[in-house]
């Protein structure tokens, strides 16, 4: 349910507004709105300087927990750091040392990059090293040849003998990924013209590595090779560091951090405050069983200069309320089903209670199986195992709890244990899916029609608490029209006495202009829309018999495969896909059932979330 | 004869929806990809409108469901 909201002010005396601040913000109660402007008010004063001054340093912190990797469990410290100049520098230069050591990691993993393109030519030319040289001062070229292109070298090895008379000496190798590696070792004289004419060619060469002292690679293969087996080394030395420093300095970092954002809060919340010379005003939003403690609170702190004052319903609109949920621990996890979509708007209807009532059934209905329930229980305590409280993958596995549970309650009403495997255990089903087929089907589009009647009941309370009143009485008409038409029909197949057939359609055809007079023609194409609406819930049916099914199937291939060893193998992987299937599916279709043929009747989204005033928290 | 006809209108009434879903949610699929890509937060309109052409095949297959009770299967 949305929690019943209560607009304060609070009041006092200019030089108090630092303090009240810091009051509320320990509170963590009030959710600041700027109160109605007149022309003559002023806003409080922000200091924008101390603003950049903090931001500044907040990035600083933040540059240096990012780059020393610290960890949100990085420890604590004792007391909040004080935003002093001594702070700041301290921040700076931990920032500096952070972007040294980063900048230096990533110099050595760059150069450890190029080097191993060179492994390829250290192997293939390695037998060279050594060799004495034809022109000892000349120059070498690298280049390596895409796979493929080796009839080319033939033509490269003559243009190029042909340009520089000879003065020239190829070598290749063919590499394991299938392109070749070309050494190409010419004298000092003819260095230039090769160059121009691979240039020309284009030919790309591999650029040479520097700072090796060495311009003939086959001179310093033997420092590329041991510069190569030394980066492991620096690394492990820079993370070395990086670590020592990210101990040391990662909980004042975090401590500071936090401070920092607290600073920050402040001074937004300023921004929302009107003060003039004497006098400051707060105007905000908390629950309404919380008054007491908020006045409380600020007595204590503040003194009775401080005056918090509530303001009648009648000054304020129930749209600019913001929005917090609040409902019993047993629905509070499918507030995760509820939040996908944007709040509802305050005054309406939270529908949290109503997924989490039909929800498990709805996807229970579909997948009804007491092996894949069981399943599914299985994989929902293993995420509860590796999630913590209050976050939402324990929500996501509280849902699959109360999913797998009514997989496997149908499942008994069904008879169904991994398919037939149910009855021939001898699992006695009391509604047999797989030969009620139309039951099953009259079955999901009732289910269909109470769950939009249900819709329609609440739309009307909305629209009646909002003071809507034609709406409401629109709603209520829709909803006696659709029990009519429910009636009509049951009399027209004779599970009702087939007399009342015409009472019934009489009675229909009176409301219809009823209808049409209280909201228009459109009223037409909604009750249209809702009849559409009811059949879609046939998908309940659809996809709990192909569920059925395809368990059937794969407890076919058990003798189906002509050998069982072959055939159980089949029959687990195919029960392994349907589970796959029969978890995704359901879970879709009863997400869509209920967002777009129930939510479509009363939701109203457009809320504003309940943010209150508080201590920054790190969401990492 | 007759069971033959009942048996061709049925996979007539599941496949040809099938195709017309497999139509839709393969030009929905990639506009919602695209979207999401932008703004991850559309993740749940993006799964419903993929899921809004299934009631086509799901409606078909109802119906082809129907079909082959009728014709005794």
């Amino acid at each position: 349910m949305i929690v019943r909201m209560a607009r304060v002010r609070v009041a006092g005396p200019r030089p108090r507004l630092d303090q009240v601040l810091e009051v509320l913000q320990d509170s963590g109660l009030l959710h600041l709105d700027r109160p109605p402007t007149p022309e003559t008010s002023y806003p409080a004063h922000t200091p924008t300087k101390e603003r950049r001054h903090t931001e500044r340093c907040l990035v600083d912190v933040d540059t240096a927990i990012e780059r020393l990797q610290v960890m949100p469990n990085a420890g604590r410290f004792p007391d909040a750091p004080a935003l002093t100049r001594e702070a700041v520098r301290r921040a700076r230069r931990v920032r500096r040392q952070a972007d040294r050591l980063t900048g230096e990691r990533t110099a050595l993993e760059e150069e450890r990059v190029l080097l191993l393109r060179y492994r390829a030519f250290f192997q293939a030319f390695e037998s060279l090293v050594g060799h004495e040289l034809t022109w000892p001062d000349g120059q070498a070229f690298y280049v390596v040849l895409r796979a493929g292109a080796g009839g080319a070298l033939g033509e490269l090895k003559h243009s190029l003998e042909t340009a520089v008379h000879g003065e020239v000496e190829v070598l290749h190798r063919a590499l394991p990924s299938g392109e070749w590696a070309v050494l190409i070792l010419v004298s000092e004289r003819a260095a230039p013209t090769v160059s121009s004419l691979l240039s020309a060619s284009r030919v790309e060469e591999l650029p040479a590595p520097g700072g090796l002292g060495h311009t003939n690679l086959l001179r310093a293969l033997p420092s590329l090779k041991s510069r190569l087996a030394s980066i492991p080394g620096a690394l492990a030395a820079l993370d070395a560091d990086r670590r020592s420093l990210a101990r040391v300095e990662g909980p004042w970092l975090m401590a500071l951090r936090a401070s920092l954002r607290d600073r920050l809060l402040l001074l937004d919340a300023r921004s929302r405050v009107l003060a003039a010379t004497h006098l400051f005003v707060i105007e905000g939003w908390l629950p309404g069983a919380r008054i007491g403690e908020l006045e409380q609170r600020l007595q204590s702190a503040c003194g009775p200069e401080v005056v918090t004052s509530t303001i009648g319903q009648e000054d304020w609109s129930a749209p600019d309320a913001p929005v917090a949920l609040h409902n019993p621990p047993i629905f509070r996890p499918f507030e995760v089903v509820t939040r996908t979509l944007p709040l509802p708007k305050y005054g309406t209807i939270d529908p949290t209670p109503f997924v989490a009532v039909f929800f498990p059934a709805f996807f229970g209905l579909m997948l009804g199986d007491v092996g894949y329930g069981l399943m599914l229980a299985a994989l929902a305590w293993l995420l509860r195992r590796r999630s913590t409280p209050d976050s939402a993958l324990r929500s996501i596995s509280t849902i699959g709890f109360a999913c797998a549970s009514s997989a496997v309650a149908f499942g008994l009403v069904f008879g169904e244990l991994f398919g037939s495997l149910g009855q021939a255990i001898g699992l006695k089903p009391f509604f047999n899916r797989e030969t009620a087929t139309v039951s099953f089907l009259g079955l999901a589009i009732a289910l269909g029609a109470v769950h939009i009647a249900l819709g329609i009941v609440l739309a009307g309370l909305n629209a009646w608490h909002r003071g809507h009143r034609r709406e409401a009485m629109g709603r209520g008409v829709t909803l006696s029209m659709l029990v009519l038409t429910v009636l009509a029909l049951l009399a027209a197949v004779e599970v009702l006495p087939a007399a009342l057939f015409t009472p019934f359609a009489i009675a229909i055809l009176v409301a219809f202009p009823v209808l049409v007079a209280l909201e228009g023609v459109v009223a037409i194409i909604e009750l249209l829309s809702t009849f559409g609406h009811i059949l879609s819930y046939a998908r309940i049916m659809a996809l709990g018999t192909a569920s059925l099914m395809l368990a059937v199937v794969a407890n076919e291939m058990v003798g189906a495969m002509g050998s069982v060893v072959v055939g159980v193998l089949f029959a687990l992987l195919f029960h392994l896909v349907n589970f796959a299937i029969g978890l995704f599916s359901p879970t879709i279709h009863a997400l869509r059932l209920h967002y777009v043929e129930f939510f479509g009747h009363f939701f109203s989204p457009g809320g504003a979330e309940y943010r209150p005033l508080g201590h920054w928290h790190s969401t990492t | 004869m007759e069971i033959a006809l009942l048996a061709l209108a049925a996979a007539l009434a599941i496949g040809v929806p099938a195709i017309a879903t497999a139509w839709a949610q393969g030009r929905i699929g990639p506009a919602a990809a695209a979207s999401l890509a932008e703004k991850p937060e559309l993740s749940t309109t993006a799964i419903i409108l993929i899921a809004i052409p299934e009631t086509m095949v799901i409606l078909g297959f109802v119906v082809a469901v129907l079909i082959l009770l009728r014709a005794g299967g």
